[in-house]
């Protein structure tokens, strides 16, 4: 088989040397360029199909970089002013279902909503149980498979809680810049303070699954 | 991604110092056929898989080297990712699950006539791996049998 691929980080590829690749100028999780822009998507393979034709390799080339997303922000950019405005997550949670089930409606009810399988409307539970656990009760939930364990589970129920508010977001600012929605949730929501919270809590665990399950959590 | 040396410092690190495999040379197997009239299949390091399957896992000793099938058939309502790094943005992959997995993009290059057929199936894996060994021996050449045994001339691999 004959194999083709696009690549983020080109350096990578200098080392691993597959047989053809295209050094992409965006940011992870943006490997075509830009969500809902079909005819940038098709730009992006066009070129990476391009490169079967070369007759010798290893073949690195670039996409030339008329498009470059936004640097992800992470949380720790941001201070969290939601303690301050009195707002706890539950009461959001309950705020942002119309926009929430509004996306899945306008999206063919598409939604990254789902790793840990619970439900939206339990997700007022969710929040409970991640109280329970920051505050060190022996906490669970029955929804949890018995073969994920309580950190695995977490990481899943964040997931899933963030997916919830950002595709709420977008149907309530459906022309938000991605940069701005990353803001409000770490810097405006009760929700990110929570999701912080849970991620500095695991990692003070002297445990190395909870700490790497911390790393994808919130730092 | 862009430049490493437009990064922060701790970044252009952290991409630096990755512990990727390194090649002295490339396997290199040349198109048999035009694209037009080859069957591509799809592979991604994207995190991705069915609503209700295993989701991914985790890992303080390297990461998860398991794959999920994603039947081409699958709405994109269906998929789910459960990749475990929070380096990336996922807003991306929430508005259009193209931006990674172009599953609405390859079936209009059959209809324009630029690639012959798709498979039945497509592949996923987890990414940002600091060990893909378990890939190298077991899971990798798993999937390239069935790739083979579905007759796919040309893969296309993604990464998120």
């Amino acid at each position: 088989m004959t194999t083709t691929g696009i690549v983020l980080i080109e350096e990578h590829a200098q080392r691993v040397k597959p047989p053809r690749m295209l050094a992409v100028p965006f940011f992870f999780g943006n490997a075509l360029g830009e969500a809902d822009n079909p005819e940038y998507q098709h730009k992006v393979l066009q070129a990476t199909f391009d490169l079967l034709d070369r007759d010798q390799g290893p073949v690195l080339e670039q996409l030339p970089d008329d498009m470059v997303p936004d640097i992800l922000m992470q949380g720790s950019e941001t201070t969290n002013e939601s303690s301050e405005k009195g707002l706890n997550s539950a009461d959001e949670l309950t705020e942002l279902r119309a926009y929430y089930e509004q996306w899945m409606n306008s999206h063919d009810g598409r939604t990254a909503v789902g790793g840990s399988s619970i439900p939206q409307r339990r997700f007022r539970g969710v929040v409970r149980f991640i109280e329970g656990f920051i505050s060190g009760e022996e906490t669970d939930m029955k929804e949890r498979p018995e073969d994920i364990n309580v950190p695995q589970f977490l990481r899943l129920c964040v997931n899933d809680l963030k997916a919830f508010y950002y595709e709420a977001r977008m149907a309530q600012r459906p022309d938000g810049a991605d940069r701005d929605i990353h803001d409000w949730f770490w810097s405006q929501t009760a929700m990110g303070a929570l999701v912080m919270a849970l991620g500095t809590h695991m990692s003070g665990i002297d445990d190395k699954e909870s700490q790497a399950v911390a790393f994808g959590i919130a730092r | 991604m862009p430049k490493l040396s437009a990064l922060s410092e701790i970044q252009r690190k952290s991409m630096l110092m990755w512990p990727c495999i390194e090649h002295d040379d490339t396997p290199w197997t040349p198109m048999a056929k035009s694209l037009s009239e080859s069957k591509v299949g799809l592979v991604t390091t994207a995190g991705l898989h069915l609503r209700g399957d295993q989701p991914f896992r985790s890992s303080h000793d390297g990461g998860d080297t398991t794959y999920r099938t994603i039947p081409r058939s699958t709405s994109s309502a269906d998929i789910i990712q459960t990749h475990t790094s929070l380096g990336f943005d996922h807003t991306g992959i929430y508005r259009d699950i193209n931006v990674t997995l172009p599953i609405d993009r390859l079936p209009e290059l059959v209809e324009q006539g630029k690639i012959g057929s798709l498979s039945d199936n497509y592949y996923s894996f987890m990414g940002a791996l600091r060990d893909v060994s378990g890939i190298v021996e077991d899971s990798g050449p798993e999937v390239a049998r069935k790739l083979k045994d579905e007759g796919v001339d040309v893969v296309l691999l993604t990464p998120t």
